[in-house]
Parts: C-alpha cells; sequence; structure tokens
C-alpha cells in the first residue's frame, strides 16, 4: 500500500564563488510522504535533478553533525527534519547554509572559526604528573560523578548552536556554545587536574559575552543545553576566583541589589558593574537617562515584604551549600 | 593515515610516539567518522566471572570457525589494557554503583563483557581518542579524497588525493601508508553504514594487487529501523528487548532456545527474514517486518540507557518506544572481509597496512560478534601505526614524480570533459539494489550468477561514467564517481567470493549448501584484482586450541 505523498516545494540557497557572482534560490517540487527527512528530499535532488548541489552529509542519523543548516531559518540537522511538519509551519521548505560561518559553496560552510574556538578551550584531559593514573586499571569514576557531565558527551559538533548564536555574530572572539559546553565537560570531570586554571582563563575570555538567550539550547539536535552549562560555567567561575569582570560584577550586584532594598538600584549597578572609571565612561548615557528619568539617581526605597524576599535568598544560599 | 575513525586515529598516534612524522588524510573530519556510529559497546573481560579465554572461545565460535585463533587469542588479550587506556585518555564510559566500568550482556557472548557510554559508545572512543591525539603534532587533510596509491618496485611511494575544498589532486610521498578507510556497506542499499562508507582505501589497495580476503561474508544486523534503514543497537535486546512477530509469538524460541534474542547476529537476521517469508511478518510498504519490544522495560531504563535509540524512533520512524514497538528488519550493518593483513596490519605490499573494518585480519571469521569492532579498530589501529613507523624508518626514499599524479589523475578529468555519459548515482543505485536482491542474507547459485552478471554489466557502463559538475569547489558529482568506481570493484569481490564457496558458515548462507562444510573451506578467500575480474585462492585458517564444533546458541 503506497504511503500519502504531499508536494514539497523547495527553495535552496546556491552559491559557487568560483562561478556565480551573488547567491540565488532554486526551486525544485517533490512528491513526498510526510515524514522524508529534508537530506533524503535534498539527495533525491542530487540524484535526480541536480548533482551540482553541494552539501556536507554522512550517517543521516544524528550522529556524525555532518549535515547542519537552517530550514526555514532555524538551524537543524538536515537528517532529522522532516519535511511535513515543516510544510505545516512555513508552506514551503527553504533551505540555506548555516549562519556566523562563511559559504564555501551552496550548503557548505567554512568551519574553520567553529573548529578554532574548539581547539583553544583544550579540549582534552590536563594531568598533573605528581597524580599519575591507576596503573592497568581505570579511575573510578561513581554514576553520580557521570551525572555532572549533564548531557555535554551527546555533542556531535555540527555546529547548529554556533550558527544559532548571536554573540557569535557580534563578536567573533566568543568561543561559542559549542566550545564552552566543551569546557564545561572537562570543567566537571574528576580526572582532569586543571579546573581552577580552566576557570580562571575563561573569565576573561568570553564567558560573560553570553546572552542567555538561550537560541543555541533550542538549536541543539542532542539536548546538551550549551546556554545552561554557560549559566552553570559562570557560577563556577565566580565561586573560584570571585566576580573579576564586568559581566560576572553585573551578575553579582544584581543579586546583592536585590537581596538589599527588594528593587533594582541601576545608578548602584552601574558602580558595582565597571567601578568608578566605567562609569565616568558612561556618562553620556546616564545623563540622557537622568533627564527622562531623574529618580535614576535616588536608591529605590526598600520594598514591602522584603523579608520574604531575603527568606528566598537564604533558602537558595542554603541549597547552594548544599550541592557543593 | 588514511581515514581517522578509530583505526586510523590509533595508528597515528602509535606512529607519533614512535617518533614519525605523520599526516592524516580523511574524507571526513575526524570527529564525524563513521566510528562515531557505533552504538552498543566494547568487549573486555573485565568482570571477575569472565576470563580472556572465555571472550576468545566466544570470539572463534562467533567466528564459526573461520576467525584466525593466534589473532584472536593477541586480540582478546588486548582488550583490558586498551579499554583502561581509552579511559585514561578521556572517555567517558557509563558506571557501576561502585564507580567501575559499567558492562553489559551482547549477543553471544558467555558473560556481560560490553563496556558502553550508554549507546552512544563509538562516539564516546571518537571523542576521547580525538581529544588525546589533539595534543600531539601531526598534519591533517581534512575532506581530501583518496583517489590511489603509489606503488613502485614492489613497495608504496605515495598517494595521490583530491582536495574537496580546493579542487586540486594533491600527492604525498610516504614509504609507509596505512588505509583505515573503514567499511563499504554503501554497495547494499539497505545499510546501517553512513554514506560515507565507500571502501575508498580498500578499492586502492586491491588495484595495486593487495589481497581482499574473505570478501562474501557481510553481516547483516538484525534489527534496522524499517525504511531509513538506521541501526537499532544489539543492546536494546541486551537490556531485555524481544522480538515477536505478527502473531505475537517470541520467535526466536524456534532458532536459538537458549538465548532468544541474544544468539549471534547472523541467526538473529537468518530467523527474522524467515518469520517474514513464511507469512509471519507484519505487512508493509517497505516491506514485511517484525516488532522489537522494550515497552516491558520501563520508561526510566529505555530513557537512560537507549537514549538514542529513543530519539531515533521518535524522530525517524515516529515511533515511541517507550510505549510502541519498533519495526525493525535486517540489513547490511558490518563486512567481515577486507584487505588482508597479519596482526601487525602489514599487506603483501611493503609500506602498505591496513586496520580497522577496511582490514581482515581475521578475527571475525565468518560472523563479527556485537562489540568487538570498536576494539579491533583500537587494538589492530595501534599495531598497523607501530609497523608502519617502523618500516618508514628504515625504507628507502621514496619516488613519487609528476607522472605519477598525472597517470592517477587522468582518467578521472576524462570523467570531467566528456559530453554526454553514464551517470554515477544511477550506476550507485543499480549496483545497490543488485546486492539487495542476488546477494542478500540467504544466497544461491543462480541468484549469485545473476548477481555477478549485474555488476560486471554496471562495471562496464562505469567505463563512460561522466562527471556533470564542472565547479573546482566542493566537486561532490566527482566525489560521487569516485566512490562509486570503488564500490563497483568490491561488489564483485563479494559476489565472485560468494558464488565459489559452496558451504553456510556463519554470515554466509548457500540456501543450496546449507551445511558448514570444514573438510572443503575451512580456509581464507583471497582475491587478487585482474581485468577480468578477481582471480580467487585460498589460505589457510590458523588453529591454536579450538577444534571446530558445531555453532549452537
Amino acid at each position: 500500500m503506497p504511503e500519502k505523498t504531499v508536494s514539497a516545494q523547495f527553495e535552496v540557497y546556491r552559491f559557487d564563488p568560483a562561478h556565480d557572482s551573488a547567491p540565488r534560490y532554486d526551486r525544485y517540487t517533490l512528491d513526498l510522504a510526510p515524514h522524508t527527512p529534508v537530506l533524503s528530499a535534498l539527495l533525491r535532488i542530487r540524484a535526480e535533478i541536480d548533482p551540482s548541489l553541494t552539501l556536507r552529509y554522512s550517517c543521516r542519523s544524528a550522529i556524525c553533525g555532518s549535515c547542519a543548516m537552517q530550514v526555514n531559518s532555524k538551524s537543524r540537522l538536515a537528517c532529522e527534519t522532516q519535511i511535513g511538519p515543516e510544510l505545516e509551519r512555513n508552506g514551503r521548505i527553504v533551505v540555506e547554509p548555516m549562519r556566523n560561518q562563511a559559504v564555501l559553496r551552496d550548503l557548505v560552510v567554512d568551519q574553520e572559526p567553529f573548529w578554532r574556538h574548539y581547539d583553544q578551550i583544550q579540549p582534552h584531559l590536563i594531568l598533573d604528573p605528581r597524580h599519575p593514573m591507576p596503573e592497568g586499571k581505570e579511575n573510578p569514576m561513581t554514576p553520580e560523578e557521570v551525572d555532572r557531565f549533564k548531557e555535554t558527551p551527546r555533542c556531535i559538533a555540527c555546529a547548529a548552536c554556533f550558527s544559532a548564536c548571536p554573540a557569535v555574530e557580534a563578536d567573533p572572539g566568543f568561543p561559542g556554545p559549542m566550545a564552552l559546553a566543551k569546557l564545561y565537560r572537562f570543567v566537571v570531570d574528576p580526572r582532569d587536574t586543571a579546573h581552577q586554571d580552566r576557570l580562571l582563563a575563561i573569565q576573561p575570555g568570553g564567558l560573560w559575552t553570553c546572552l542567555r538567550c538561550h537560541l543555541c539550547t533550542e538549536a541543539c539536535p542532542k539536548d546538551v543545553r550549551p546556554s545552561e552549562r554557560i549559566r552553570d560555567l559562570k557560577e563556577m567561575a565566580i565561586a573560584a576566583q570571585g566576580a573579576t569582570e564586568p559581566g560576572s560584577r553585573h551578575a553579582v550586584g544584581f543579586k546583592e541589589n536585590i537581596r538589599e532594598r527588594g528593587l533594582l538600584s541601576e545608578a548602584k549597578l552601574v558602580r558595582q558593574t565597571s567601578g568608578i572609571s566605567g562609569m565616568v565612561g558612561q556618562l553620556g548615557q546616564g545623563v540622557r537617562i537622568y533627564r527622562k528619568k531623574p529618580e535614576i539617581l535616588k536608591a529605590p526605597h526598600k520594598i514591602e515584604g522584603l523579608d520574604e524576599v531575603q527568606k528566598i535568598y537564604d533558602a537558595l544560599d542554603h541549597t547552594e551549600d548544599d550541592a557543593s | 593515515m588514511v581515514g581517522a575513525g578509530l583505526a586510523g586515529q590509533r595508528a597515528a598516534l602509535a606512529a607519533i610516539q614512535a617518533g614519525r612524522d605523520v599526516a592524516v588524510v580523511s574524507k571526513l573530519h575526524p570527529l564525524r567518522s563513521h566510528s562515531g556510529a557505533a552504538q552498543g559497546g566494547i568487549n573486555a573481560a573485565l568482570g571477575k566471572e569472565d576470563s580472556v579465554d572465555t571472550h576468545i572461545y566466544d570470539t572463534v565460535k562467533g567466528s564459526d570457525y573461520l576467525g584466525d585463533q593466534d589473532a584472536i587469542e593477541f586480540f582478546c588479550r588486548e582488550a583490558g589494557p586498551t579499554v583502561v587506556e581509552m579511559e585514561h585518555f578521556g572517555t567517558i564510559f557509563s558506571r557501576g554503583p561502585d564507580g567501575s566500568l559499567a558492562r553489559r550482556a551482547f549477543g553471544g557472548a558467555g558473560f556481560p563483557r560490553t563496556i558502553y557510554a550508554a549507546d552512544r559508545t563509538g562516539l564516546a572512543l571518537l571523542q576521547g581518542l580525538w581529544e588525546r591525539l589533539g595534543t600531539e603534532r601531526f598534519t591533517l587533510y581534512e575532506e581530501w579524497d583518496l583517489t590511489d596509491l603509489v606503488v613502485r618496485e614492489g613497495r608504496v611511494q605515495g598517494i595521490v588525493a583530491f582536495d574537496r575544498k580546493h579542487g586540486d589532486f594533491e600527492e604525498i610521498a610516504t614509504s609507509s601508508v596505512v588505509l583505515a578507510t573503514g567499511p563499504f556497506g554503501r554497495v547494499y542499499g539497505r545499510t546501517t553504514n553512513a554514506h560515507s562508507c565507500t571502501g575508498d582505501g580498500v578499492a586502492a589497495a586491491y588495484d595495486v594487487g593487495a589481497f581482499l580476503k574473505d570478501m562474501e561474508f557481510v553481516q547483516f544486523h538484525p534489527t534496522l529501523l524499517l525504511e531509513s534503514g538506521i541501526l537499532i543497537t544489539e543492546g536494546a535486546r541486551g537490556e531485555g528487548g524481544i522480538l515477536k512477530n505478527a502473531l505475537g509469538e517470541r520467535f526466536m524460541s524456534r532458532y536459538a532456545p537458549h538465548v532468544l534474542e541474544l544468539a549471534s547476529r547472523d541467526v538473529v537476521s537468518r530467523a527474522i527474514v524467515t518469520e517474514v517469508a513464511e507469512g509471519r511478518g507484519f505487512p508493509g510498504p517497505y516491506g514485511g517486518y517484525v516488532h522489537l519490544e522494550l515497552m516491558h522495560l520501563g520508561r526510566e531504563k529505555v530513557e537512560s540507557r537507549l537514549q538514542e535509540i529513543v530519539d531515533y524512533s521518535r524522530n525517524f520512524a515516529g515511533i515511541d518506544p517507550v510505549t510502541e514497538p519498533i519495526p525493525v528488519y535486517p540489513g547490511q550493518h558490518y563486512m567481515m572481509g577486507g584487505i588482508g593483513t597479519n596482526i601487525r596490519g602489514e599487506t603483501n605490499i611493503p609500506g602498505l597496512f591496513a586496520a580497522g573494518e577496511a582490514a581482515c585480519v581475521s578475527i571475525h571469521g565468518a560472523n563479527r560478534l556485537g562489540g568487538n569492532s570498536l576494539l579491533e579498530t583500537l587494538v589492530f589501529g595501534k599495531e598497523a601505526g607501530i609497523a608502519a613507523a617502523a618500516h618508514a624508518k628504515t625504507a628507502a626514499r621514496t619516488e613519487m614524480t609528476s607522472a605519477d599524479l598525472d597517470a592517477a589523475v587522468a582518467p578521472l578529468r576524462a570523467w570531467s570533459s566528456r559530453k554526454d555519459g553514464e551517470d554515477p548515482s544511477t550506476l550507485r543505485t543499480e549496483m545497490q539494489q543488485t546486492m539487495e536482491k542476488y546477494v542478500g542474507i540467504y544466497r544461491t547459485e543462480a541468484d549469485l550468477l545473476e548477481g555477478v552478471k549485474r555488476i560486471r554489466a554496471v562495471k562496464a557502463r562505469f567505463d563512460r561514467v561522466q562527471v556533470v559538475d564542472q565547479s573546482k569547489v566542493y566537486n561532490l558529482n566527482l566525489t560521487d564517481a569516485l566512490e562509486t568506481g570503488h564500490m563497483l570493484e568490491l561488489a564483485e569481490a563479494i559476489v565472485v567470493g560468494a558464488y565459489a564457496r559452496t558451504e553456510s558458515r556463519g554470515a554466509h548462507s548457500r540456501a543450496d549448501y546449507p551445511k558448514r562444510d570444514d573438510a572443503h573451506w575451512m580456509k581464507h578467500t583471497m582475491a587478487a584484482k585482474s581485468p577480468a575480474g578477481p582471480i580467487l585462492s585460498y589460505t589457510p585458517v590458523t588453529y591454536t586450541r579450538w577444534e571446530p564444533k558445531e555453532r549452537v546458541y
């Protein structure tokens, strides 16, 4: 019994720098079953219509990380994105290369910057020769210690997170979600002896560039949740050396501010984040805000029920103690 | 090193540690290698109740007595140290409550000895090894296709490869080459193998006179997700998953009454094919199938230990294995055959080495046990790296010339300059359909003869293959043609070997010769390339302590 098919419209980004002066979108219409993966459709286009359509692909089972691309503007693995829901959502299927990486041809992007950031976090166990590994035996690791990796071992380095990340777009020096999730994986590894050094290096090394928009977590096909691991790294970095960067001072200042009065003192937060000299730099902006909102300079009043807020803080501090 | 999966990376590490200058050539970024798709685990007899001897015996029996016992003994002795080394390199394995490496049961094994990392053991090992290798100095040529080996004066002089990104053919002069290019499962249509598993290194070795060994032994995994052919790990049965036919019978009781679903893979695959052929399968648009049930294991166990399987079922078949059965059918999974090597990874050509699934040592013989292939990549990758490094140290200077490059490249340029010709994708599909139909799980003389005829017809058409894409950058159309040409040679070696072997042993099941025939066939097939097709010869199997017995599970 043949399965019901739908007529699927594809618009595929095409660009060959050797021949084309500008990219174009080629249209293809295929009759396909709704659960057909986008990758299968693209391979059919290659086999039956245009063998020059260029993309990376290999395993077709979401484990090699080759076929990340944008499907209807979302960074996805083409192999596990079914056409049915995409057609329902968008009426057609627009396939484009990943963002934040230069296009080499069609859907193939230059991943050199992505891998360079990965290399730069020192993605290997750093060992202390004074503590050799057990001879002829594995290092013991409890199931609880394995759980601390969270889902980071599932990362297939597909770069969907790197493509989705606005901080990568704004600051090419930002390591990106994958590299930071990988860093987390080493910082919680009981075999690694450089946890402290890794955390000291990353606080000024881009950790606070993360915008906490969680687009990486939304894009990740393996549920690695990079944004949550970046949050964990931020907490661990502050615990390791205190708040040394504007980003971490902002976070700590925010927390202290609310604990004191239940409301944010914005002027105080600027001082906490940037210091007195930093405040001088932001003076122009401060004056503009003051004109519109003169109360900015006044410390906010303490809110009613502040003791309840403080109870929440105490409870949270208590849980953190338990966790550590 | 050509190929950068587990075997190629381990060979590279060994050769670097031996002080040699190493280049790694791979058509994929190393972390995208097909080794990463291995799910279930890696065998090592680390349990107190288990022993290396039992692992050896299980492997010998699993091989249906075609494995070389000296190689198997070496292999199983290296298992423990190899797994421990990978743990020290940083691999994140699953753990037992006492903090030791967790183990699960696998088919054909006397004890639970399969060490694992959830159901993504290959990925965990690939990450661990790549991270370790990353601390060493070597040159990586990423996304380069191997086109030719250059052998002159009876020894290796170097390789020719195609740099996809820049569209240039390049030569690399070297006295030692390790081929670790993995399998060639894409000669079949229904396969768990990645699209990139096209046997480029195996075909290149065959082309310069290396023997291909035991090519007719093709493992069909019992449980591929219907339609997509995605692998559902044997670990799913190891964790307690059961197989049922359309009558609701747990049919394995008829084929392997003692171990049921945990019989060896060839046994379970044949059982499923028989059930469907005899009308007890479920019908469907993609052919008959059976059910793999995990529901009785409970949500917690299924979701924690078989996480990827849950995702595959949901994303590729719209099935939730926590509440529904998974539709499965057997398909090509593993090539026992490959480039013939000894324990040190040496081929019959000085300077040419092979390891991993591209090679045939042989430890798997007529049928590989689950959990032994990841181990093979690491054990024999290391050996091949050591041997290649030793050879490079003493070998005479290589002599690659521009004439070598021109000779290798000239036919490929002709593909692109043709005004009309055969489309590589069409030829590939016809080859896959032929292998599926005539060289499948059950084989007969008539089918195999038809298979030889059809593969040769496709091969003849390949002489007129055309590459229409004229771009220099990432010309995948050229890669298509290269790979198809490679696979056609290997498909022919498989079918000719299968036709000649008039017995049933392990994964090679001749419906017309249903019994194992030790008197005539306890020997390895060796295929040598000739213009008229493979020329077969045979070499004896090495025995140490285990006499052949009937294989019952």
